[in-house]
């Protein structure tokens, strides 16, 4: 039987094991994400409250940052200790703030959403280097080859698979003042993105060799190139000051025939036609010489950047819940027709195939993920992570050469030299962040 | 002199092509703004709108946060500007009126100040405000904004103080008034076009600025509008109509401070500027 001292002890004890549990604060995480427009973050806003609800012990709260400023202030937030739990990121930040020490591994989780779900390797390949994972896939983005069906038929044109059929087409779809394809010129991260998705089609996609040297000025990077500059003779004047925005304004209004985009569906549905039989779309063209076509991609992960246990816990709970196939289509299509799945259960999920402007898209949607499955990241191919490739990015060295050889005049060997100069050899040892395991 | 027809065909011709080049992109992102998405992005440009619709406005209202930006970019540069130019005047008073050592190397050093790239104590701020708790806070925007803003301002205004004759500054004297006194009852009317100028100056830094607002300010509720609007437009996918219409909402301010006092604005520039 038991003494009036024991039972009074476990009485005490368990009080105040319920005690604790009734008053215990929920777990607070923060999210920094940089999809600012406004339908993204309401679309955010649903989710989070919906998770919010659903796990009272932890709440997730979202703050909305900018691409243009997140590189300068996450390290100073994370220096001042007031940085966020979750970040979203893309492979080359990832490198940044690991490099600050803040980026804590997330092998486990992966390997268990991975077990779930089935990870589109192209999209968890940027993330895993030094023998860790170090940030979960969230979605992809992958640039595709945009077309009018009617506008081809027209100019009896078929959509082209090789450099040489495209460049036939973009000079046949060159008539009435219009351009055959409208394709970047400025100093800016589309023209790299752009120029890379033809440097991967001609054999060019390593911009790296073993020892971290540039292989820059290589006959398939300079080919690449001088094919560009070729088709950017079909393209409009102003390209060289085209980001983004121009060019698929240049596509809905028609002045373009054909353009290099992740995607066109939003607004060609809201700002042209939204005649869904009529948009074409199709992997990127390949050099001749090519068997298939490869695309450049952008795989969007979230960090976990938090050393607190509890949070870590908290955040795992969260990114097993975002990529449930029930909650995960509602978060890609916060962007529709551009935010592709990582999973392959994701791929098939009703909750991302019932929204409505991709059930109206759909043969295009399911072409943009076919083309997203050969998607590579400049920087992000060999196997090893590079430290110089930070500086690639953001001085934009692929579109300085490109501008060298389509604005300056020069030809694409003596332009691709100058690149090689501008990316010095990482140096040996310290020179790189580490093999991708 | 009388003006040749020549020199007056010249002249106006000029005028024009000023005008246009200024006034062109402002007619076209005011039309823009209530132009049907396809017109806005045609081929060829329409100067006089062939739609009209109110569709952008309506979104950039009720569906994004953009009056809760505006508020606070009216909070930010209304208090940069009252403590711009607050602290202004009497530090101007000091180094235009005032014997103390080093008074001239203390200006230029002043000037100096003005001439720092922001960018530089960014990350330094950042620290410094993250320590003392006002990181997301309007607090930090206006004690950066008045950093910056103070030295020109200061500059500005004491050029309008040595305008002002001498002769009634020593007539308030002989009856006996306090340097405050002076300050407030004699100078401050009387540069009031000079205080107009610093205020506008000091409101447009203010309304302006998005360097420091990008970085300081953390969520979403206390962003001002350059940088709330910045995420608003979106990166890969531009909603052009949601742009045109954010760009004229945005102006709007500015304008309408303009029409008040824009007059005293030049006349102050250009007083300030010859003794």
């Amino acid at each position: 039987m038991m003494g009036p001292t024991r039972f009074l002890t476990i009485a005490g004890f368990a009080a105040t094991l319920l005690a604790g549990t009734a008053y215990a604060e929920p777990v607070d995480l923060t999210v920094w994400h940089m999809e600012q427009p406004p339908h993204r973050v309401q679309r955010m806003k649903e989710l989070l409250d919906e998770f919010n609800a659903a796990h009272p012990d932890i709440q997730v709260k979202q703050e909305p940052q900018s691409w243009g400023e997140v590189y300068a202030k996450a390290p100073a937030a994370f220096a001042a200790g007031n940085g966020p739990d979750l970040l979203f990121t893309i492979p080359d930040f990832t490198t940044v703030l690991k490099g600050i020490n803040v980026v804590v591994p997330v092998d486990d989780l992966v390997k268990d959403l991975d077990s779930k779900h089935g990870f589109v390797e192209a999209t968890l390949a940027p993330y895993k280097y030094d023998d860790h994972v170090w940030a979960v896939p969230a979605y992809n983005m992958a640039i595709s080859l945009w077309y009018r069906n009617s506008v081809l038929k027209a100019a009896g044109v078929e959509v082209p698979k090789t450099w040489s059929e495209w460049q036939a087409a973009a000079e046949k779809l060159s008539t009435d003042g219009k351009s055959g394809i409208g394709l970047p010129a400025n100093k800016q991260l589309y023209t790299d993105q752009t120029v890379y998705s033809f440097m991967v089609n001609s054999g060019a996609g390593d911009l790296y060799n073993d020892d971290g040297s540039i292989a820059f000025d290589k006959p398939e990077t300079v080919k690449a190139y001088d094919f560009y500059s070729k088709l950017a003779k079909f393209s409009p004047a102003d390209n060289s000051t085209w980001t983004w925005g121009e060019a698929e304004a240049c596509f809905a209004n028609s002045s373009c025939g054909m353009i290099l985009q992740f995607g066109v569906i939003n607004t060609y549905e809201t700002q042209a036609e939204g005649d869904a039989a009529d948009l074409g779309v199709a992997p990127v063209p390949h050099a001749d010489d090519e068997s298939a076509s490869a695309t450049i991609s952008y795989s969007n992960a979230i960090m976990l950047t938090t050393k607190d246990e509890a949070k870590q816990n908290a955040a795992k709970v969260f990114l097993t819940w975002l990529l449930e196939p029930a909650n995960y289509g509602r978060f890609l299509t916060m962007e529709p027709g551009l935010f592709l799945p990582v999973t392959n259960d994701g791929a098939k999920a009703e909750s991302f195939w019932s929204d409505k402007t991709v059930t109206k898209y759909k043969s295009q949607v399911e072409t943009m993920i076919a083309n997203s499955q050969t998607g590579k990241l400049f920087g992000f191919t060999t196997g090893k992570v590079f430290p110089s490739i930070g500086a690639i990015s953001a001085q934009n060295v692929i579109a300085e050469t490109l501008q060298r050889v389509v604005v300056d005049g020069q030809s694409a060997a003596d332009a691709a030299r100058p690149g090689r100069r501008v990316c010095p050899k990482s140096p040996p040892n310290s020179g790189h962040a580490g093999e991708r395991s | 002199m009388r003006r040749t027809f020549g020199q007056s065909l010249s002249l106006y011709g000029g005028v024009l092509v000023i005008a246009l080049a200024i006034g062109l992109p402002f007619w076209w992102v005011l039309t823009g703004s209530i132009k049907l998405p396809k017109e806005i992005i045609q081929r060829v440009p329409t100067m006089v709108p062939h739609s009209f619709t109110l569709q952008h406005f309506e979104k950039l209202l009720q569906a994004s946060d953009f009056p809760i930006y505006l508020f606070n970019s009216m909070v930010v540069a209304l208090f940069s500007t009252a403590f711009t130019v607050l602290l202004a005047l009497p530090a101007a008073y000091a180094f235009f009126r005032m014997e103390f050592p080093g008074r001239n190397a203390l200006y230029k050093t002043i000037l100096l100040a003005y001439a720092f790239p922001g960018v530089v104590v960014l990350i330094p701020l950042y620290g410094l405000f993250a320590k003392v708790g006002l990181i997301d806070s309007p607090v930090a925007l206006v004690i950066v904004n008045v950093a910056f803003a103070l030295p020109f301002s200061i500059w500005m205004m004491r050029s309008f103080l040595a305008t002002v004759p001498r002769e009634i500054e020593e007539a308030a004297i002989v009856d006996g008034a306090p340097t405050t006194t002076i300050l407030v009852r004699i100078l401050m009317p009387l540069i009031a076009p000079g205080i107009a100028s610093v205020a506008i100056f000091a409101f447009i830094s203010s309304w302006t600025e998005f360097l420091f607002a990008s970085v300081l300010i953390v969520s979403d509720v206390r962003r001002t509008i350059p940088v709330g609007f910045a995420g608003i437009i979106g990166q890969y996918q531009i909603d052009w109509g949601l742009l045109l219409a954010g760009a004229t909402a945005a102006i709007i301010p500015v304008v309408a401070l303009f029409a008040l006092v824009g007059r005293w604005f030049v006349a102050g520039l250009t007083d300030g500027a010859v003794k």
